[in-house]
């Protein structure tokens, strides 16, 4: 039986279903709605429910022989009218909040607008994964990337016909069930609404364009780059969007360019570029191509497991290599941009701050320490396991135990909360409020070196895994200008970043009592700029692996060791170097991971290779760790979706607009976590089967012969890296 | 005989754990109280004993599991089959052992007892809107008048607080031993630096009696000082509080 007979016999089936059920619920519903609608079709008969004084009539007389002459209103007929009246005045009263259908108005919004969100974040973060391996694919020369690229155009266009429904239907649902709230967002957004709907056709009309261009614009250089232009101006007009709804968003946490009191507009412009607006978009645009990356992981495993054919399991699980790489690049900054959205909550109102990482979300902040965890231990063990089908690779497993320890060692610190749940008993045997792990492990100070010594230590894991192929490294002499363009320029970009932000630090207008804490952060600095010159001179003179450890072995001991004491001291006595000091850290991290990155590449460029990737040699359980990985940062975008929007407590928008619908309360972690799970599983469910659906066409096409092998493997890794 | 080492992965990762449970449960205690200096042993709470051990396990599956090779090293002790005599003894003494241990957990959760119940507790209660706008008078005076306030405010510090909090605002006041939930440690960093003046305005003004509901279950024996301090004094009992304590409250900042 073919797949399409099956939809029909689906369809056919759930449609019974679906009028069997209606069957039930269309006459209670009905019936309400008729007993419902009694009152204002009585109010409608008795006279306008506009809020103009317009001419009244009595019932059951004529009304040309009732009116006034004058046409005056008829006062002070009875009962009947005066409780017609106060039905009128009842009527022309602004409605605050509907319900749906009975139904907690909050959860169903709450629902709607996560699932559009999670939708709208792989639409978003597809594109940009989409173009950049049609770009390697294009210069490598390498038809498999075009492949890939396109596979997942595909999925796109079903998947953002889903995401304009629920966008629809969240615009409803806003519009219907908090229309006060609405009321003044249009007051103040209208403009950049009409905006966001050109801004949607642009988003449409590019991504068919670059779907159903792409067999077309094949052939030439110059075809191939426009169609790779329509695919940037698609993420264009998709990060436009992103950017216009987070303005929307971000203003109802931190509003700006209005009179608090009138709600009269003053900027649109402070309105839209509002405190937490720009750290939004930054976080958001990291985070949607994370998601993307992990999203087509998942896809590519379920393929794997599903694979009857090696030339399939080959496929997919290089397509999950390579979800997996573009994820995990991803992840890395995603902690450094969270933590510059974090701090401007807390510039924005201290008190918000102190809610989301001291009060009542804190413990929400432990659950996403553990989804955070669980996500680089997932792409580690990936890595890990990935070694497995590369000759050679058994020179570097003896790294991987310390490299568990290390990993799990950051992130119990990382999950370790400043508040315990103790009993009665724990706390008399105590003796204090803080336990000595708590007291240490569980403020920022410690958690900010132990996520950096992770992002180093998977960036480690990384090194590992690309030099296993490589056979020894090739002196640097025989690298030619090439190697020493790449070296020199990653020394001056380093450099610049250092430098340049030691110089500003320099300025910082601060008091004389705090502005000395920022001293070591400028020595800091100039020792990493320097320690960088040096592993760049070692290159040079053959050293490359000293100069690799050398920079580990310092970024390890300034950004996580003694930040991570001087932290301490900063948080007690000038909290506002507390800025700094994160940037400064991620500075010197960047610039280690980048400085690294660049000389393995010089090192190993032209060495023998040892063996061959076997692509499809991979245990099952490492397709199961990219399932993890998917669903881990689907609850996290859950966990995180709650937070951003729960912060604002009971306001609308915070301190303009109280939110006074009885769903105003936070609601409990059981609760949240019930709901989150819901979403969960609804939004995978749902992209299973758009996947499923936009693949029906495709079933017979895997009979034919594939145009690409992969007994070329070593070209295969090359282009990968 | 590289072969036969490895067929006790198991034993390796059973021993790990075993040592960072020993580590956790007997030695951190005493490292602790040589560390702080404190008269007694600083035991490891029962929720980070759980999470710490969780980790530890599921760090030495992954270990076991990150090559086809260790894996069936891993699963292989647990196969009959030709072995050392020491591979046959911790065989058996782990198919008597594992279940005994199963028992033992168990027991110790089954067993009635009394234990007070843990509770899940927010530092940080929710600040209401009344008091989230306002700004400490005493810090927009002149340096003079803020030395002066500081000075003054350290009295009342002495007068009001000192009897819990201590006269060095370290949490050990006189009377600091008779409460269930010691005073706060104003010198730990992450206590009141870590909050805005009018934080404390608001916990010295309200007290325990003035936290919102999500705040329970909060024990505070703090009393509400509304009746018995003007806010002038309050502010200045911050100021001196700080100043005790060697700490600074944290600032607003300039959004950038």
């Amino acid at each position: 039986m073919n797949n399409v007979k099956k939809l029909l016999m689906v369809t056919k089936r759930s449609a019974f279903v679906l009028l069997f059920i209606l069957s039930f619920v269309l006459p209670l519903t009905l019936s309400q709605k008729i007993f419902a609608s009694e009152a204002p079709a009585q109010v409608a008969q008795e006279g306008p429910v506009s809020g103009v004084p317009l001419p009244q009539f009595e019932g059951g007389q004529m009304s040309g022989s009732s009116q006034s002459p004058e046409g005056q209103p008829v006062t002070g007929v009875g009962t009947e009218t005066a409780i017609a009246a106060a039905a009128e005045e009842e009527e022309v009263a602004p409605v605050q909040y509907r319900t749906f259908f009975g139904i907690d108005s909050r959860l169903v919004l709450w629902i709607v607008s996560e699932l559009h969100l999670m939708f709208a974040a792989f639409v978003l973060g597809v594109p940009i994964f989409a173009v950049i391996v049609e770009i390697v694919g294009f210069k490598g020369g390498d038809i498999k990337y075009d492949k890939m690229a396109k596979e997942f155009t595909k999925l796109l266009s079903a998947a953002f016909a889903t995401t304009a429904s629920l966008g629809g239907l969240l615009g409803f649902c806003l519009f219907g069930l908090y229309p006060e709230f609405m009321g003044h967002m249009t007051n103040v957004f209208a403009p950049t609404m009409y905006v966001y709907a050109l801004m949607f056709f642009g988003e449409a009309f590019t991504l068919y364009g670059y779907y159903y261009s792409w067999e077309i614009l094949q052939g030439t250089a110059a075809k191939k780059w426009f169609h790779i232009s329509l695919g940037v101006m698609l993420n264009l007009f998709g990060t436009g969007l992103m950017f216009l709804t987070n303005s929307w968003a971000t203003y109802m946490m931190s509003p700006a360019g209005i009179v608090p009191a009138t709600g009269k507009v003053l900027s649109l412009y402070h309105a839209m570029y509002n405190p937490l607006w720009m750290p939004v978009n930054i976080h958001r645009l990291i985070a949607n191509v994370c998601f993307g990356g992990f999203v087509v992981g998942a896809y590519a495993a379920v393929k794997f497991l599903g694979a009857k054919t090696e030339e399939e399991k080959a496929h997919y699980d290089w397509m999950g290599y390579v979800g997996n790489f573009i994820g995990v690049g991803a992840l890395i900054p995603l902690p450094f941009a969270g933590y510059w959205l974090g701090r401007e909550v807390y510039s924005s109102s201290p008190v918000m701050g102190n809610i989301m990482m001291g009060g009542a979300f804190s413990w929400t902040f432990i659950i996403q320490a553990i989804l955070i965890g669980m996500l680089f231990i997932g792409v580690n063990y990936y890595l890990w396991l990935g070694m497995g089908r590369i000759k050679g690779s058994e020179r570097y497993t003896k790294f991987i135990k310390y490299l568990i320890f290390v990993i799990f060692l950051c992130f119990a610190v990382w999950l370790t909360p400043h508040n315990l749940p103790l009993s009665g008993e724990e706390r008399a045997m105590i003796g204090e409020q803080y336990h000595p792990f708590s007291k240490y492990f569980g403020v920022m100070a410690a958690k900010n070196a132990v996520v950096n010594l992770i992002i180093l230590a998977t960036f480690f894991s990384f090194l590992i895994y690309r030099r296993s192929n490589k056979g020894e490294m090739v002196p640097f002499s025989e690298q030619g200008r090439t190697g020493k363009i790449g070296i020199f320029s990653a020394l001056i970009f380093c450099l610049l970043m250092l430098v340049s932000y030691a110089v500003s630090l320099n300025f910082v207008e601060l008091e004389a009592n705090i502005k000395v804490f920022v001293n070591p952060l400028i020595r800091a600095l100039y020792i990493q700029a320097f320690v960088v010159c040096l592993a760049a001179f070692l290159t040079f003179k053959n050293k490359g692996k000293l100069a690799q450890t050398l920079l580990f072995a310092v970024t390890a001991c300034i950004a996580v060791l003694y930040f991570w004491y001087y932290a301490f001291q900063v948080m007690q006595k000038a909290n506002l170097v507390l800025r700094y000091l994160s940037v400064t850290q991620v500075s010197i991290v960047m610039s280690c991971l980048i400085m690294n990155a660049i000389i393995d590449v010089f090192m190993f460029r032209k060495a023998k290779l040892v063996g061959g990737i076997v692509w499809g040699k991979m245990p099952v359980r490492s397709q199961y760790a990219l399932l993890l990985l998917c669903i881990v940062i689907v609850i996290l975008m859950g966990l995180m979706g709650f937070i951003r929007s729960g912060l604002r407590m009971d306001w609308h928008i915070y301190g303009v607009l109280q939110d006074t619908s009885p769903w105003a309360y936070t609601p409990t972690l059981s609760y949240m976590g019930r709901v989150v799970g819901l979403i969960v599983v609804l939004f995978l469910g749902l992209v299973a089967f758009v996947f499923w659906l936009a693949n029906l066409g495709e079933k017979k096409e895997k009979a034919k012969p594939k145009e690409y092998k992969y007994e070329g493997a070593e070209e295969d890794y090359e282009n990968t890296h | 005989m590289a072969n036969k080492r490895k067929t006790f992965l198991l034993i390796w990762v059973l021993t790990a754990v075993g040592c960072l449970f020993v580590f956790l449960k007997y030695a951190s205690p005493k490292i602790f109280q040589v560390l702080m200096a404190k008269d007694h042993p600083m035991p490891m709470p029962s929720t980070l004993m759980m999470w710490y051990m969780i980790m530890g396990v599921l760090a030495g599956l992954v270990y076991a599991t990150t090559s086809n090779q260790k894996f069936a090293d891993f699963l292989s002790f647990l196969l009959p089959g030709s072995g050392s005599l020491i591979k046959s003894f911790l065989q058996k003494m782990l198919f008597v052992g594992f279940p005994v241990l199963v028992g033992w957990f168990v027991y110790t959760w089954a067993i009635p007892g009394a234990a007070s119940p843990v509770e899940l507790r927010i530092q940080h209660p929710t600040l209401p809107q009344d008091f989230e706008k306002l700004e400490n008078p005493l810090r927009q005076k002149d340096e003079e008048t803020q030395r002066k306030s500081i000075e003054e405010g350290k009295i009342l510090f002495q007068t009001y607080c000192r009897p819990c909090h201590g006269s060095k605002a370290d949490g050990n006041g006189p009377f600091a031993n008779s409460f269930r939930l010691r005073p706060i440690n104003f010198q730990d960093p992450g206590t009141i630096a870590t909050v805005v003046d009018n934080y404390l305005f608001w916990r010295i003004k309200e007290g325990a009696p003035g936290l919102p509901s999500e705040a329970t279950p909060w024990d505070s024996a703090m009393p509400s000082w509304k009746d018995d301090l003007k806010d002038d004094e309050i502010w200045m009992i911050i100021m001196g509080e700080y100043d005790t304590a060697g700490v600074m409250p944290r600032q607003r900042e300039k959004l950038e």
